[in-house]
């Protein structure tokens, strides 16, 4: 009996792994194309049937980091022949680089990428270690209207932001924080506050009270025990929570286009904005977009371990 | 004070250190102030605007006109579609990511080679900007220029333009996008399923579906019911993907509407009306997975 | 303890944002505020320019075409001094005088002659409002309208040429009025093939898809209404202009596969993925099709202006953007001064040669100008024929109204008739028109 069980396990097992197999190819073949299309020539981003094998260029990155305009007309030969590589490749694609007298001029990319970081990794921190303190308070201690309250902190993040963004933008003028990166940092972490709460304090919940109560008999404080019994136990949910925090303030739209501009402005509304004129050029977009993925994606493969162990205290639970 | 929760307050352990009251207070009141800071200034700002004829674009004198905007909103056909639309797609987009993300969790939570690797890289749409999966997803659906309806053999099938298929075209990308969501909050809430149960209930001879639904789902409801309601709610809010992608009349979702009063036609005082409206669907939507939610919790 | 903490954390963000105050207000530098196009990068070569004459810096700061409108209002309404200058869409000047979001500019023009030197048309459409109240708000700086562009190989071929005589009679070549435009849409439309007649706009996100139409009701001999008294019933909705808008929906028939959502981009890529045999754009985006790199077929890319109507009218939608001075700018001053630069004669013949469409009149007229590319003599043709949408603050309510009718009829074929469609147009811009009490 235990060896059909077992053998009928492991069949399941391997129809499992197909369908995984199966599910991700579909899942990753537009990213696949993303990617791809970040290296492709200009003229085989949109050919049907898709273009799979081709030679690969980095002229959709050299086009991503500088300021470039439609040539209206032929270069000439011997500008051309003078022009560095990377300028080559621009005239190539009918385009010239701006310059600045006899300087290159950059695009916004690199400013922005790094404003991107800022924002972004400090909003996640904030959040995520208010977040975890107060799902704490809420999971270990008794408070008047505590349904209530959590509620309004769940609320918090139904109003959908272009509403939100009129009011906070002429609140923002009046104290001075708009195209800061202190103002983002404030508005990300408002908005990711909420679902850090409400995630940690599912992971809260999950751990056992007994092993604090021990350590609390043992002679620890409260907070000696919240630091050395609770936290290293909640580092799934911290790990999970900061995954998803990082990723909403790392895209958000709508609230970086309207409450920033030369000098806290983020990646996000940068990207769509290199759709070129006239033409689309998908080339630099995919490249946008894949420089712009890195980061996030290290973050989560570098927690994914964690992501993945789940609440392991949940055992014994009656 | 109502009582906290573990210790006796008179007992030795919670008089060390501060009291169980000041970290309650130091861990919590924090958060809830700065919420209400940022959050209660523009709900009674746009409350305030709701019940009056402003718009943010003219210096003109702002009238108030009582309930006209909210009774011009309900009275208007128009409206009720934006919001049976919104119905629509946030029921397909929703249950598309809940059925996949779980699904796709049953299936990863084994041994499985390189399961870190494969988890990362199916979480890597989530990882992008709504404006640029519009985008992309604009091209892959596009049957002279995309690769989708190629590869699938679909012709000239135009997803975007035919005004019945474009809502579902939009929902798949939601899907696409979002269903690791799901599928990672699913994952985290299955792995905290004790062996023995399983172990338990395979000595007792029960049949797979009843170990599902009797030990695996009830373990997991919690964490699926916050994918639920954070999804739900972001669904609500859905706007780049859907105003990139189409602007059928049919895939026209009440965030868009919202967008047009309040940044194209700059008509503050409907548009502030109408958010107002949302609101109120979307608490009283998650206020009944809330009572849900505890009710499993209690289980 | 808590106390202290924050009040520290508050006293350090003031001092640090005030910082930053005082490093923005030090640096003699203007900002110019446009959408993300090449005319934008154009800008700012030329201003460039006058940075290396005066050291003042100036910096063209854009965002995205879809966010431009959004992003520039919720700057004025909040009365932000982010922006010194904007370059605006037409139909924005009713909101920005009236908003007062723009500096008047009406002495400006006295002063400097603005007048004499700038095309008539521009100056109407860009600078002045109301409608002939002698007040302006910008200087024309990105002339534009629709113009179409057109496959000649296809149109040159003998077989195909020989074919279509047999077929309509007359000969293929580039239509003088839009009866033709229809015949040679369908002519050329085989989906067997992946060929289709014609590309045109039918995005209803903005003003897109009525910029089309537009053309084509201003071509049939028709208008939108009585811009003075705002008089619009027996005007919008005249069997005439029914038939335009019949007309628009026929070519929609003629039109490749997925046509529904498109715009610049998707009608410039009809040319250069071999799937239109012609396609309408604004002038403003033909430098992609005239460029080899972008366009393999560039060679055989010709240009025609929009075509005539049946009683022999010739139109065309009116696009471009004015520069205008923004009156919450601490620098208006400086700014001035740069407008004045920016509307001498020399620095608008560079402007045309950096790649802008100038308003000025003497370079509009010049013999190197219309030569300069192959789509500026349709250019200079179609300046003189052009009309524009309702400029009033209101405009993008009556985008969206017109936009909700006509969509559905020229997409899915739902509302009846184009009468029909026009007919609740009217109705509800007069009910508009009498909300905001224009119009007695």
């Amino acid at each position: 009996m235990a060896v059909v069980t077992s053998s009928r396990k492991k069949v399941w097992n391997r129809v499992a792994i197909a369908a995984v197999i199966v599910i991700a190819i579909a899942f990753l073949s537009p990213l696949y194309w993303i990617g791809s299309t970040a290296f492709k020539p200009r003229s085989l981003a949109t050919t049907v049937p898709p273009t799979v094998f081709f030679q690969p260029e980095i002229t959709p990155f050299i086009k991503l980091f500088t300021k470039r305009v439609q040539l209206t007309k032929p270069v000439d030969p011997a500008v051309y022949a003078a022009a560095p590589w990377y300028e080559q490749r621009i005239y190539d694609g009918g385009e010239r680089i701006l310059r600045v007298g006899p300087n290159i001029q950059l695009s916004q990319y690199p400013n922005r990428f790094m404003n991107s970081l800022i924002v972004a990794i400090i909003s996640t921190f904030i959040a995520v270690s208010m977040g975890t303190i107060t799902a704490y308070g809420f999971s270990r201690f008794k408070m008047a209207g505590e349904a209530d309250w959590l509620f309004f902190i769940l609320s918090t993040r139904m109003l959908p932001p272009i509403v939100v963004a009129i009011p906070m933008y002429l609140m923002y003028r009046v104290v001075g924080l708009n195209d800061s990166h202190i103002g983002l940092i404030i508005l990300y972490t408002a908005f990711n506050l909420s679902f850090s709460v409400w995630l940690m304090k599912g992971f809260m919940d999950e751990i056992p009270k007994e092993y604090e109560e021990a350590a609390l008999v043992d002679g620890y404080t409260r907070m000696q025990s919240f630091f050395k019994i609770v936290l290293p136990e909640a580092v799934t949910g911290i790990a999970a929570t900061s995954v998803f925090c990082f990723i909403t303030a790392w895209n958000e739209y709508a609230f970086a286009l309207i409450m920033t501009n030369r000098r806290a402005q983020t990646t996000p509304p940068f990207i769509p904005s290199q759709v070129g004129s006239g033409l689309i050029d998908w080339t630099v977009i995919a490249a946008g977009t894949l420089l712009f993925i890195i980061p996030v994606a290290v973050f989560t493969f570098m927690l994914r371990n964690h992501l993945l162990r789940g609440v392991t205290f949940g055992a014994i639970r009656k | 004070m109502a009582g906290l929760a573990t210790l006796h307050p008179s007992s030795k352990a919670a008089a060390r250190g501060w009291s169980d009251l000041t970290i309650r207070n130091i861990f919590i009141i924090p958060t809830i102030m700065f919420l209400i800071i940022f959050n209660v200034f523009p709900l009674i700002y746009s409350l305030g605007y709701s019940f009056t004829d402003f718009r943010a674009s003219v210096n003109e004198p702002v009238n108030f006109i009582g309930l006209a905007n909210y009774r011009e909103l309900l009275n208007d056909p128009r409206i009720w579609n934006n919001f049976w639309v919104t119905a629509k797609y946030v029921m397909v987009s929703v249950f598309g990511q809940m059925v996949i993300g779980f699904g796709l969790a049953l299936l990863l939570n084994r041994k499985i080679p390189a399961k870190g690797l494969i988890t990362t890289l199916l979480m890597l749409p989530m990882m992008m900007s709504a404006a640029v999966v519009g985008l992309f997803w604009r091209l892959l659906y596009d049957p002279s220029w995309g690769p989708l309806n190629y590869v699938l053999g679909l012709g000239n099938l135009a997803w975007l333009s035919d005004a019945n298929l474009a809502l579902y075209a939009v929902a798949i990308t939601d899907i696409w996008m979002w269903a690791p969501f799901v599928m990672l909050l699913s994952l985290a809430g299955l792995s905290a399923v004790p062996q023995h149960l399983y172990e338990a209930a395979a000595i007792d001879r029960a049949g797979s579906w009843y170990t599902f639904f009797h030990i695996t789902l009830p373990l997991v409801s919690p964490l699926l019911l916050i994918a639920l309601i954070f999804r739900t709610m972001e669904a609500f809010k859905t706007f780049d993907i859907a105003y990139i992608l189409s602007t059928q009349p049919t895939t026209e979702l009440v965030s868009i509407k919202l967008y047009k009063f309040a940044f194209q036609e700059w008509q503050t005082g409907k548009s502030c009306a109408l958010a107002y409206i949302v609101l109120i669907m979307v608490l009283a939507i998650t206020n009944i997975y809330v009572k849900y939610l505890n009710k499993a919790k209690e289980r | 303890m808590l106390r202290r903490t924050f009040l520290s954390l508050t006293l350090g963000t003031a001092m640090a944002l005030s910082g930053a105050f005082h490093a923005a207000a030090q640096a003699e530098e203007l900002t110019i505020f446009w959408a993300e196009w090449d005319p934008a990068n154009y800008l700012q070569e030329l201003a460039n320019l006058y940075t290396a004459e005066t050291g003042v810096t100036i910096t063209v700061q854009t965002t995205p075409w879809p966010d431009f409108q959004t992003k520039a209002f919720a700057e004025f309404n909040a009365k932000g001094e982010a922006f010194d200058m904007v370059v605006g869409d037409s139909q924005w000047v009713g909101a920005g005088s009236t908003g007062g979001h723009y500096v008047d500019l009406t002495d400006f023009y006295a002063k400097h002659k603005v007048l004499d030197s700038m095309a008539p048309a521009t100056v109407k459409a860009y600078a002045e409002y109301p409608g002939n109240s002698g007040k302006y708000w910008s200087i024309p700086t990105e002339g534009d309208a629709a113009g179409w562009a057109y496959r000649k190989d296809w149109f040159e071929d003998p077989m195909e040429m020989e074919a279509f005589k047999a077929k309509y009679g007359y000969d293929l070549a580039v239509p003088k009025d839009y009866k033709q435009l229809r015949d040679i849409a369908e002519f050329f439309y085989r989906p067997d093939e992946k060929k289709y007649g014609i590309a045109i706009y039918t995005d209803n996100s903005y003003d897109a898809m009525l910029m089309g139409i537009e053309g084509a009701i201003f071509s049939y001999g028709g208008e939108l209404g009585d811009y003075s008294t705002y008089k619009v019933d027996g005007i919008l909705n005249t069997p005439k202009n029914a038939e335009a808008v019949e007309m628009y929906k026929q070519l929609y028939g003629f039109t490749p596969p997925n046509w529904g959502k498109t715009f610049f981009q998707e009608d410039n890529q009809a040319i250069t993925e071999n799937l239109a045999a012609m396609s309408l754009n604004f002038f403003a985006f033909f430098p992609a099709l005239a460029n080899k790199a972008s366009n393999p077929n560039a060679d055989v890319t010709g240009y025609f202006a929009n075509p005539a109507g049946p009683d022999g009218k010739q139109h065309a939608a009116l696009g471009g953007q004015g520069i205008s001075i923004v009156s919450y700018s601490k620098k208006q001053e400086e700014s001035m001064k740069f407008l004045e630069w920016f509307i001498k004669d020399e620095t608008q013949k560079k402007w045309a040669e950096l790649g802008g469409y100038t308003c000025n009149k003497a370079v509009l007229e010049s013999e190197a100008f219309r030569k300069a590319t192959p789509y500026n003599e349709a250019f200079y043709q179609t300046m003189f024929m052009v009309k524009d949408f309702w400029a009033v603050p209101e405009y993008a309510e009556l985008l969206t109204q017109m936009n909700n009718q006509i969509y559905p009829y020229i997409i899915s074929g739902e509302g009846g008739s184009a009468q029909a469609v026009l007919d609740t147009i009217a109705k509800e811009w007069t009910e508009t028109f009498k909300k905001y009490g224009r119009g007695g």
